[in-house]
C-alpha cells in the first residue's frame, strides 16, 4: 500500500518536473545567449563547432531554390546549417515575422522588404562594417538605395521593376505590325493602341485585381511621382497624414487615376475584376489572352516556366499624362524590394558570423548568383555577374536602369505596413465602381489621416 | 485512515489528472492572463516597451468602428452558421439512423470534412467558388455561377457560410446520431403503435429527449463559428474590400499589420466576453427543455 503510494507520488513529481524542465530549457539557452553577447569581444571564430540558421523567407514563390541553395552551401560547409522558415505567398508574412520575434525566437536571417526592416531596426545587426565591401560588389547606387535612414541594415539581392507588360506577339497581332515600345509616350498612345487591340477581338490588358497591386503598386505611385527625390516624397506622404493634401487637386493621382479608368475600361477580368488569381493572370496574359499587363518583372518565375507561353515579352512605363515630358511617361519603377538582414536579439555572435558568410557567399559565389539570376528569375543589383539571366523583362527593365529612366519607390520603405491592405481595399472598391473619384480619393485621405503624428 | 485516504486520492489524481492540468494551464490559462495583462499596456513588438495605461485600449475598441461593424458581421454569420449547419446535422443524422445500406459508409463521408484543416478546405472552397463554379456558369449560362461568388460583398458572405458549415455538420452529425441512439426503442415502439406520423414522433418524441445533443451541438457550433479565422484567411482573405473579416480576423490584422497590439488583444478579450455570455446563455436556457423519457 505505501510502496504503492509513494511510486505514486514518485511518477507525479517526475512527470510534472519532467515538462517543467522542458519548458524551462528554452529560456536558460536564451539567457546563455545573452551572457554570451557580454564577452563578444573574448569570442574567437571556431570553424570547427556546428552553427545552426534559420532563414525567414518573404519571397515565397523561390522557397524551393533557396532550400537548394542552403543544401548547396551545406556540403561546403559542413559545419554551417540552414534551415529555412517558409511563409505562404501574398499570406501572413508579417504575423509569422511578428510572431517568431514576439515568442523570442527570431530568424538569423531574414529575407524581408526593406520597410519592415526599419520598423524593426533595433532588432537587427547594423552592417556598417560590411558596408564598404558590398559598396565594391554592387552596381553604383545600390548600397545608398538600401540605406534606411542612413543606416546600412540589409544587403539588397534583388532588383525588380515594375510597369505595363506587354507580350509582343499579342500586341502586334492587335495592332497588325511591329510594336515600338517608344511610341506610347502618352495616355492618349496608350489608349489608341488599346483600341486597335480591342478591335482585334483582344482583350487589351489584364488588372490584377489584388490590394497589393492596386494598393502598393499603383495606387503607391502617386506618393513616388511627386518628385525623383525620396526626400520630398517622404514630406508629400507627411502632409497627407496631416491633412494638407486635396488628392483629387493633386496632377499626379489624378493623371494616375485617368489611366486606372482606362486600364479598368479594357480590362480582360472586366466582368469580374476582383478574382485576382495571380498564376491565372500571370499565365492568360503570357499565352497572350490579354496584350499587356500590369504588373512586375517577377512574374517571370510564373511566366518562365509556362508551356505553350509566348517568347517574347517587354515592359512599358505607365503614361500618366498626355504630356511625354511629364515625369513618370517615360520611366519604370525600379526598387530593390528586399534585403537580407541579420538578427540582432537572441543570435549568438557565431551565428552573426556564419550568416555575414553565407549571405557574401549568396550573393558573390558561381553558385549563389546561379540561383538567383536563372533558377529565381531575378536581376542583381551586382557587378560582375557569372550568370545571364533569362529573365525578359528584368533585362527589359535594366535597359531603363541603364538609360536612368527610373522612378525611385523607396518613400515606400517609410510608409506604415498596412498602407497596401487598407488604400488596396478602397481602390478594389473604385474598381468595381463601389465608389467614385471622390470617394476615393476620401477614403485613402483618411487612412492617413488616421496616422497623423505617427 | 480519511487522511490517509484523501492523501492517496491526491496521489492518483495529480498522476491522471496533473499532466492535463498543467498542459491546460500552459496553454489557455496562463496565455489568458498574460493577454489579459497586456490589454492593460501599451506593448508594442518592436520597441518592447509595455507599461501600464489603464483602460485606453478598451476605450480605443469601443472607438473602432470598424472592429463593431464586423463584430455585428460575425454575430450574423454565426447565426446563420449554427441555424444551417444544426439543422442539416440534425436531418442527416435523423437519416443515417435508420438502418439503411451503406449507412457506415455515408456517416464517415460526411466525417470528412472535419479532418481536412481549415486552410486546406478553405483553399478547395476558394477553387471551387472562384474557378469550378464560374467555368460550369459560363458553360451553361447559369446565371448564379457567372461571376465568382467570392469577389461580391454579399455572396462571399454566403461562401463562407457554406464551407463552415460544410465542415462542421459532420462532426455535429455524429453527435447527433449519439443523441438519438439515446432515445430508448420502447417509446418509439409505443408511439407506433399508438399510430403516431414520423413527422410527430420527431417533434414529440425525438426532439425533446435528444435536447442535450442540441445543447452540445449549438454549444460546439457557435464557440467554433465564433472563432472562425483559417476558413476566413483561405477562402476570402477578409475581401472584396475587407467586408468579409470576421472579428477574429480583424484582430490579426489590427495587431499585426497596423501593429497595434494591445488594442488587438483588448478586442479579442471582447470577443471572448461576447461568446461567452451567448454560448453559456444558450446552454442555459435549452438545458430547461430537458425531459426525462
Amino acid at each position: 500500500m505505501k510502496l504503492r503510494k509513494a511510486a505514486s507520488f514518485a511518477i507525479a513529481l517526475t512527470v510534472v518536473t519532467g515538462l517543467l524542465a522542458g519548458c524551462s530549457k528554452g529560456n536558460s539557452a536564451n539567457s546563455a545567449v545573452k551572457e554570451d553577447k557580454g564577452n563578444e569581444g573574448t569570442q574567437t571564430q571556431q570553424a570547427s563547432k556546428d552553427v545552426k540558421l534559420t532563414f525567414f523567407n518573404t519571397s515565397a514563390e523561390v522557397n524551393t531554390v533557396f532550400e537548394e541553395l542552403f543544401k548547396k552551401y551545406h556540403e561546403q560547409n559542413p559545419q554551417v546549417t540552414i534551415e529555412l522558415i517558409p511563409t505562404p505567398i501574398g499570406g501572413a508574412q508579417l504575423e509569422k515575422f511578428q510572431s517568431l520575434l514576439a515568442s523570442g525566437n527570431p530568424a538569423t536571417i531574414v529575407n524581408l522588404d526593406a520597410g519592415t526592416i526599419l520598423q524593426y531596426k533595433d532588432d537587427f545587426l547594423d552592417l556598417e562594417p560590411e558596408k564598404a565591401k558590398y559598396e565594391a560588389l554592387t552596381n553604383p547606387g545600390a548600397i545608398d538605395g538600401a540605406l534606411l535612414d542612413g543606416q546600412f541594415l540589409g544587403i539588397p539581392w534583388t532588383a525588380q521593376g515594375y510597369g505595363l507588360l506587354y507580350n509582343k506577339r499579342a500586341v502586334e497581332e492587335g495592332i497588325d505590325g511591329a510594336f515600338d515600345p517608344a511610341s506610347v509616350k502618352t495616355r492618349d498612345d496608350l489608349e489608341a493602341v488599346f483600341k486597335k487591340i480591342e478591335a482585334a477581338g483582344k482583350a487589351p490588358v489584364m488588372l490584377h485585381g489584388a490590394d497589393w497591386s492596386l494598393g502598393a503598386h499603383y495606387l503607391g505611385l502617386t506618393y513616388s511621382l511627386q518628385s525623383q527625390k525620396v526626400e520630398d516624397n517622404r514630406k508629400f506622404v507627411e502632409e497627407l497624414k496631416n491633412g494638407q493634401v486635396n488628392l483629387t487637386e493633386n496632377p499626379q493621382f489624378t493623371g494616375l487615376m485617368d489611366t486606372f479608368d482606362l486600364l479598368k475600361k479594357y480590362n480582360a477580368r472586366k466582368s469580374d475584376p476582383l478574382v485576382a488569381d495571380y498564376n491565372r493572370d500571370s499565365a492568360d496574359f503570357a499565352k497572350g489572352a490579354a496584350a499587356f499587363y500590369f504588373m512586375g518583372d517577377w512574374s517571370w518565375a510564373v511566366i518562365g516556366t509556362l508551356e505553350g507561353r509566348d517568347a517574347d515579352f517587354g515592359i512599358l512605363p505607365l503614361p500618366v499624362s498626355n504630356n511625354p515630358e511629364d515625369f513618370g511617361n517615360t520611366q519604370v519603377a525600379y526598387s530593390e524590394p528586399k534585403l537580407f538582414a541579420i538578427d540582432d536579439s537572441k543570435s549568438t555572435p557565431e551565428q552573426q558570423e556564419a550568416a555575414k558568410a553565407f549571405i557574401e557567399w549568396m550573393v558573390s559565389s558561381e553558385d549563389g548568383q546561379k540561383a538567383i539570376i536563372s533558377d529565381m528569375g531575378l536581376s542583381m543589383p551586382y557587378k560582375d555577374l557569372k550568370a545571364k539571366s533569362t529573365n525578359i523583362m528584368s533585362n527589359a527593365v535594366s535597359e531603363y536602369v541603364k538609360q536612368g529612366k527610373i522612378i525611385n519607390i523607396g518613400v515606400i520603405n517609410y510608409l506604415p505596413q498596412d498602407y497596401w491592405a487598407k488604400t488596396g481595399a478602397a481602390m478594389q472598391k473604385y474598381l468595381v465602381g463601389n465608389i467614385d473619384r471622390q470617394g476615393l480619393a476620401q477614403e485613402v485621405q483618411d487612412y492617413w489621416k488616421s496616422y497623423a503624428g505617427k | 485512515m480519511n487522511k490517509k485516504l484523501s492523501l492517496k486520492n491526491a496521489g492518483t489524481f495529480l498522476v491522471f489528472g496533473g499532466p492535463s492540468i498543467f498542459a491546460f494551464a500552459a496553454v489557455v490559462i496562463i496565455p489568458f492572463i498574460v493577454g489579459l495583462y497586456l490589454t492593460f499596456t501599451n506593448w508594442d513588438v518592436r520597441t518592447g516597451d509595455s507599461s501600464l495605461i489603464g483602460f485606453t485600449n478598451y476605450l480605443e475598441v469601443f472607438r473602432d468602428k470598424v472592429f463593431l461593424q464586423q463584430l455585428w458581421f460575425t454575430l450574423k454569420y454565426v447565426f446563420f452558421t449554427v441555424v444551417i449547419a444544426n439543422v442539416f446535422a440534425f436531418f442527416i443524422a435523423l437519416t443515417l439512423t435508420r438502418g439503411g445500406r451503406g449507412e457506415q459508409w455515408l456517416r464517415t463521408g460526411f466525417f470528412t470534412p472535419n479532418l481536412v484543416g481549415g486552410i486546406v478546405l478553405g483553399y478547395l472552397w476558394q477553387t471551387l467558388f472562384s474557378q469550378v463554379l464560374p467555368y460550369l456558369g459560363a458553360k451553361y449560362g447559369w446565371e448564379l455561377f457567372q461571376t465568382s461568388w467570392l469577389t461580391n460583398t454579399g455572396t462571399a458572405f454566403w461562401a463562407l457560410i457554406i464551407a463552415t458549415a460544410w465542415q462542421l455538420v459532420g462532426y455535429l452529425m455524429i453527435i447527433y446520431i449519439a443523441g438519438f441512439t439515446g432515445v430508448p426503442n420502447d417509446v418509439l415502439e409505443a408511439a407506433n403503435i399508438d399510430g403516431a406520423g414520423r413527422t410527430s414522433v420527431i417533434r414529440r418524441i425525438i426532439l425533446p429527449l435528444t435536447v442535450p445533443a442540441i445543447v452540445i451541438c449549438i454549444f460546439i457550433s457557435l464557440s467554433r463559428s465564433f472563432l472562425t479565422y483559417d476558413i476566413n484567411l483561405a477562402l476570402t482573405k477578409g475581401g472584396p474590400f475587407n467586408s468579409t473579416e470576421l472579428a477574429t480576423y480583424h484582430i490579426v490584422q489590427k495587431a499585426f499589420l497596423s501593429n497595434q497590439y494591445g488594442v488587438g488583444q483588448a478586442e479579442a478579450v471582447v470577443l471572448f466576453a461576447v461568446v461567452a455570455i451567448i454560448a453559456l446563455t444558450q446552454s442555459y436556457l435549452l438545458k430547461k427543455l430537458e425531459v426525462e423519457s
